[in-house]
């Protein structure tokens, strides 16, 4: 197999209304192993969403990521994804979430690096056309001079590579670091003495309302990839609500590296 | 017991676990690492159970490499960084 060309595939674009954590967990579930079947086309799903959550890593500890009774106490719902990678604090109106569901072809032969920055170099390219000047900070940061912008996780299931990218908007960082509990380790490595100063978020960098980041992030997709409008199936959300409820829903998952 | 290592250029490793008699019980590993397949998690963690306490990082290291499956993928993990954790939380319970 030879390594494919983003225009070699004819891209769908999912832009729903707000939708609860745990089924958006389980839609990049089931939509990346659709396009995996061959039963949907690439896809670019935007998310929208409808509570505050905090979303672990796969391989995360539950009780050393996140004190659950501030996250009660918030009304945060606490949800783990299927890929690696760190926990994500998100407000519906602070937070910019998007997943690729691609072929695996578009990654064959590529480094986990040249693989993160190949995925995002669109979201790069539009954040530039706005005026900020991004970039990958491997592992998987996406950032600017001004700070961090945003974390992206990849995983491969059958033959289809789900890439997923959080961005922040704005943030309340007074809120997160009651929520989330940040490890003197990881501090340490990134030579700042608080997570508050990790993320620098789009907000400030631009001065656009996060719908005006979300078109133009839409609009440099379609011009660089080609781009149709789409939706979720019947199918598809009937199989994404039950696996909510039954696995990420469940306790048994969420709290599965306790 | 717990221990944790930040791989240089890596990722957070976290190896919680207890001692019965000499040898490692209930070993859980966690991190914000990427590692593939799924079941991959379940190998390393089960290869640690039970090792004695006294193993040295290589031994741990050698021990997780050959329970990994075939086609693993780990991006910001090693063996290596297992057993630095591992060793980190022995310690931190013997102190």
């Amino acid at each position: 197999m030879s390594r494919s060309d983003w225009r070699a595939h004819a891209w769908q674009l999912v832009h729903a209304a707000p939708q609860r954590p745990a089924l958006h967990m389980a839609l990049d579930e089931v939509l990346a192993d659709e396009v995996a079947a061959g039963r949907r086309p690439p896809t670019l799903r935007v998310w929208e969403w409808a509570a505050s959550a905090v979303v672990i890593g796969r391989f995360q500890s539950l009780r050393n990521e996140v004190d659950m009774e501030a996250a009660r106490r918030h009304r945060i719902q606490v949800v783990r994804r299927i890929t690696g990678g760190g926990a994500m604090f998100i407000e519906p109106g602070n937070t910019i979430t998007y997943s690729i569901y691609a072929p695996l072809s578009l990654v064959e032969g590529l480094s986990f690096q040249e693989a993160y920055a190949r995925m995002d170099a669109w979201v790069v390219e539009a954040l530039g056309t706005l005026g900020i000047r991004a970039w990958y900070q491997p592992l998987n940061d996406l950032t600017s001079e001004a700070g961090k912008i945003g974390g992206a996780a990849q995983a491969h299931r059958g033959g289809a590579l789900l890439h997923h990218v959080t961005m922040a908007y704005d943030i309340d960082t007074a809120k997160m670091l009651q929520v989330l509990r940040i490890g003197r380790e990881k501090l340490s490595d990134k030579g700042t003495p608080s997570a508050a100063k990790r993320v620098d978020p789009l907000r400030r960098q631009t001065g656009l309302p996060r719908e005006a980041i979300v078109a133009r992030m839409i609009d440099t997709f379609r011009r660089r990839h080609g781009l149709a409008e789409g939706a979720l199936r019947d199918e598809e959300l009937q199989r994404a609500a039950a696996l909510a409820q039954a696995k990420f829903g469940s306790a048994a998952w969420t709290a599965e590296v306790p | 017991m717990h221990g944790e290592y930040k791989m240089p250029g890596g990722k957070l490793v976290v190896i919680d676990l207890a001692l019965r008699g000499d040898r490692l019980a209930d070993v859980q590993l966690s991190g914000d690492f990427f590692l593939e397949p799924d079941h991959a998690f379940a190998c390393i963690n089960a290869a640690l159970q039970n090792l004695p306490a006294a193993t040295d990082e290589l031994a741990i290291a050698a021990a997780v490499h050959a329970a990994l499956p075939a086609g693993v993928r780990m991006y910001g993990l090693s063996p290596e960084a297992v057993a630095v954790a591992v060793r980190r939380a022995v310690q931190a319970g013997i102190a």
